[in-house]
């Protein structure tokens, strides 16, 4: 029995931490990759100790994440108690399916619910962020109270009654009675419902995404914003340390742990619980306190101390510039790179002789963006979307024209960027990247006779080696451009021709992705997929030996362009305007070109011969391919905004699709 | 002794009301005021006008569906959406209580020092990104991944686990997992070890100890754990994106969608559908397991 019960837990053991191991190894991994090991390096936790962004989104979960835990432990601890004395069925029954419902809800419903409240109470008290840290923190004590409650209720209901009688009957008030005879006795389901709260609230990604402020991006946010670029391994860097600082906390706490000390121990405690019960006779005779002071000012004052500790990290006479962009799509310091937030600062200090603090967050997708703005609960002062969502933006009257005249280096942007069919008449935008999607396949798999067209990814030849974009628009361009239609038709008959196209394609598709894409290219688990150009050299980097990546243009295929904008949130124009022409100046351009491993418009990357010799002949080919006319190809074949009618049209169509 | 005896009760009347009034303000605060907005968009239009329409269209819409013979059938979208996120959730919480029913059983049997140690292992992978850890998972199960490159190496074939049920369960299993043990850990680490005794020298056998005995009395952790485990498994759509290879669209995907597609009353109409759906559930399965505690008790 004992052996089974030990290989039983050795069992469960290894399957918890199975994956653990993989990140362990990988942290250690040379190449960028969480599929094919290429050599041992410590690079990505010299490149986390360097990343303040990363080490700042660390320092907010765990603060968010105490504060959660504190509060909501308290006052669960407290409404346990309460609901377990209560005799008023209805009331009972009432609470507990109450604290049911942020159980049973969805996460994502939890989250917009929460946003939409605190979006509407914001507008009538006329704030223009009502997004912050406190709302974030009201989310996550509200979704961590069940579990606190889930756990300590069982415990009281499992406890003897007559033990807080007894105690009363001896002269407690309930007060002490609650202190002395049940918290001792429910103290495990109190610690376990914490540390639960405390892991909710570590591990959140919906409910935060949704409540979160500008300027207070935690972990979980900032990780899963990288989903159009790969998650990068200091992120298993940074795993592993985590675990190894619990590990170690964990030694130490069984080390101290031994016989003498506890015998010590006891022996204080015994006689503090006799000093203890001397106090207790004597108070018990004192007038009777109001629970109410005993519960809420410890929260208050958690509160109160919480609130300084998030304030002591901005100090008040700094300006905030607040830039909201794509997640992994600026050079951020890793590898040695050019850090561009820390550098703006710096520059700032030196130029305006005024401390400046850039809140930089991120976003997973120009939706998600869009969203989070059109909401009117966060102030961002610069944002870069894509083309179609800045004629969106536009449309709706969302983005501030741009005063050119403070942004000198613009001249620097090449004439065939200006004037597109989002921006006619260059009044909003400042292109910052753009690019063209092509194939990626295997050559150690794929026929090269088989290559050069959309039918690639159609080709039955690769049945379960094809991989399809995990968003309709790219994946119903892919069908469209294979079908050489028009991407922006509003004639459903043209989209039931695409959808008709992708269900074909099904049965060959071995998986939808998104940024999973490299995992599988790199691993050699899959052989074609279509995919932005710049991204493809990331993969071959990190390419398994038996895999041989390449790489072409279809035709006709997408062009896009990110361009920085001014969204009419916007609290410092002149500011988010000498930020942006500090990012077309040389050196943050460059660094952010190499970085995004996008192709620039800018003249002085594109012609800078620092960048030319870092990206390499083929790279340069790739990025900048020979193209005639790129206006006249862009404004062709680059995605542009739809209406809602048809964006609903499209998202049905997907569903459809995705049913089966 | 009566006139004590009523100011004891005033006593504890004012505590359990003092101890609920922050809770009961809070959650009327920040869950009810927030369902309503809920409830709101989902009766009503992108103008705000009242309708029924976003109800209807998620029992009513229909999709055409591909069978395995290649010819097709129509289903209605969101009835199968949902009824193959329940299938997966209820699958995966079956398993994880399986799994974990032994395990705390272990654990609360265990060397207290053992017990915290255990205790602060189950809860250190959750510590770890979720995100992290189930990118972990794809390179295991990849068919090119470690576990096919284990088996490969022992000759034992391959197994072609990512893109399959299996492998958006195992997924659930995983994160889940801590959920299901902690509660019922935590009841059976407070049971009378004398009743299991007292079972024993009275001629119980183990199987019968573990029915008549340990399982009725540790049914308030499990309920806490089955909830724990499944109402999350319902409403996941990471895990199925990563590990089904983005082929298993579930209920949690379709609110995700809707909202990307910027139609937020629709969304609001799938969740308040959800939510309805669960509550019921919950208080039913509530109804019997409370109806089964007492009588067993008897």
């Amino acid at each position: 029995m004992k052996t089974a019960s030990r290989i039983y837990t050795a069992i469960i053991f290894i399957f918890l931490f199975a994956p653990i191991a993989i990140l362990l190894v990988f942290s250690f991994n040379e190449a960028k990759s969480l599929s094919v090991f290429s050599g041992f390096s410590l690079k990505w936790y010299q490149e986390l100790f360097r990343d303040s962004e990363t080490l700042g989104a660390v320092k907010n979960t765990l603060i968010l994440a105490t504060s959660a835990a504190l509060i909501s432990t308290v006052m669960g601890t407290a409404a346990s108690v309460g609901i377990n004395k209560l005799r008023s069925r209805w009331y009972r029954a009432a609470l507990d399916q109450v604290t049911n419902i942020p159980m049973i809800n969805p996460e994502i419903i939890t989250g917009i619910s929460l946003m939409l409240m605190f979006v509407f109470v914001g507008r009538i008290f006329g704030a223009t962020t009502s997004l912050s840290f406190w709302t974030m923190l009201i989310a996550h004590i509200t979704f961590c109270l069940p579990y606190v409650i889930l756990q300590v209720l069982p415990k009281l209901q499992q406890m003897d009654p007559s033990l807080p009688e007894a105690a009363m009957d001896l002269g407690c008030t309930p007060i002490r009675a609650f202190f002395k005879v049940e918290l001792p006795e429910i103290m495990p389901g109190v610690v376990t419902g914490m540390i639960m709260a405390f892991t909710m609230s570590l591990d959140d990604f919906v409910i935060s995404y949704f409540t979160s402020g500008n300027g207070f991006q935690t972990l979980p946010i900032s990780i899963y914003n990288m989903t159009k670029k790969t998650v990068t391994p200091k992120m298993y860097a940074l795993a592993t340390l985590i675990f190894f600082v619990i590990l170690a906390l964990l030694l130490l706490s069984n080390l101290s742990d031994n016989d003498d000390a506890r015998a010590a121990r006891a022996i204080r405690r015994s006689q503090r619980a006799a000093r203890k019960a001397e106090r207790m006779v004597r108070k018990s005779r004192e007038p009777v306190e109001n629970p109410v002071r005993k519960i809420v000012l410890p929260i208050i004052g958690f509160v109160a101390i919480a609130a300084i500790a998030v304030n002591a990290f901005v100090g008040r006479d700094t300006l905030e510039l607040n830039v909201y962009n794509w997640g992994e799509y600026i050079s951020d310091g890793s590898e040695g790179s050019f850090d561009t937030i820390d550098e703006f600062e710096d520059w700032y200090k030196e130029t305006y002789g005024q401390k400046i603090k850039v809140n930089y967050t991120t976003f997973a997708s120009n939706e998600d963006m869009y969203n989070k703005i059109s909401s009117g609960a966060v102030s961002y002062d610069v944002i870069i979307p894509s083309d179609y969502m800045i004629q969106r933006m536009i449309n709706e009257d969302m983005l501030l024209p741009i005063d050119y005249s403070n942004i000198p280096n613009y001249q620097y942007i090449d004439e065939s960027f200006r004037g597109l069919y989002y921006d006619p008449d260059n009044l909003y935008t400042v292109p910052y990247a753009y690019g063209i999607i092509g194939i990626i396949y295997d050559a150690n798999v794929v026929d090269e006779a088989d290559t050069g067209s959309w039918d690639l990814l159609w080709n039955e030849k690769y049945a379960n080696q094809i991989l399809q974009f995990n968003n309709a628009r790219d994946a119903f361009g892919t069908a469209m451009y294979k079908l050489n239609a028009d991407v922006n038709t509003t004639d459903h008959a043209v989209w039931d021709a695409a959808f008709e196209e992708l269900r074909t394609q099904l049965p060959l598709v071995k998986s939808r992705v998104m940024d999973e894409i490299y995992n599988m290219m790199e691993s050699g688990e899959a052989s074609v997929a279509a995919y932005y150009a710049g991204d493809y050299f990331t993969m071959k980097d990190a390419q398994a030996d038996n895999v041989d990546l390449r790489f072409y243009y279809p035709e006709p295929t997408n062009y896009y362009i990110d361009a920085m904008c001014i969204p009419t949130c916007c609290e410092n124009k002149e500011l988010a305007e000498i930020f942006i022409n500090y990012m077309l100046s040389e050196e943050p351009a460059v660094a952010n070109a190499e970085y995004t491993c996008y192709a620039s418009p800018n003249r002085l990357v594109y012609e800078s011969e620092t960048y030319i010799e870092d990206m390499g002949e083929e790279a340069m080919a790739v990025l900048y391919p020979e193209m005639e006319d790129f206006s006249e190809l862009y404004n062709k074949y680059a995605y542009r905004n739809m209406s809602t009618e048809m964006l609903h049209y499209l998202n049905t169509l997907w569903e459809n699709l995705k049913v089966n | 002794m009566r006139r004590r005896r009523t100011e004891r009760e005033i006593r504890e009347f004012r505590a359990r009301h003092g101890l609920l009034a922050p809770y009961t303000l809070w959650s009327a605060l920040f869950i009810l005021v927030p369902l309503i907005f809920v409830a709101y968009y989902a009766f009503t239009d992108n103008n705000f006008n009242f309708t029924t329409d976003n109800i209807t269209r998620f029992f009513t819409a229909t999709s055409q569906v591909a069978n395995a013979d290649g010819s097709m059938s129509e289903v209605r979208t969101y009835i199968v959406i949902f009824l193959r996120s329940l299938k997966l959730a209820i699958i995966s919480t079956l398993i994880c209580l399986l799994l974990g029913y032994p395990a705390a059983y272990i654990m609360a049997r265990a060397p207290e020092k053992a017990q915290k140690t255990m205790m602060t292992l189950i809860m250190i992978p959750m510590w770890m990104n979720f995100l992290i850890r189930t990118y972990a998972w794809m390179t295991i199960l990849q068919d090119t991944g470690i576990l096919n490159g284990i088996l490969g190496y022992l000759g034992l074939g391959q197994v072609h686990i990512i893109g399959t049920e299996a492998a958006v369960v195992i997924g659930m299993v995983y994160d889940y997992f801590p959920y299901m043990i902690l509660p019922i850990y935590s009841i059976m680490a407070k049971m009378d070890i004398k009743l299991i005794e007292a079972a024993r020298d009275l001629g119980c056998s183990g199987v019968s100890v573990l029915r008549r005995v340990i399982w009725p009395l540790s049914l308030p952790g499990v309920i806490s754990g089955v909830t724990m485990v499944l109402i999350p498994s319902i409403s996941t759509f990471y895990i199925s994106q990563k590990l089904g290879n983005g082929k298993f669209f579930l209920i949690g995907d379709a609110i995700e969608g809707q909202y990307v597609a910027n139609n937020l009353h629709f969304a609001a109409a799938i969740a308040f559908i959800l939510m309805i759906i669960l509550l019921v559930g919950m208080a039913i399965m509530k109804y019997f397991v409370n109806k089964k505690t007492y009588g067993g008790a008897r």
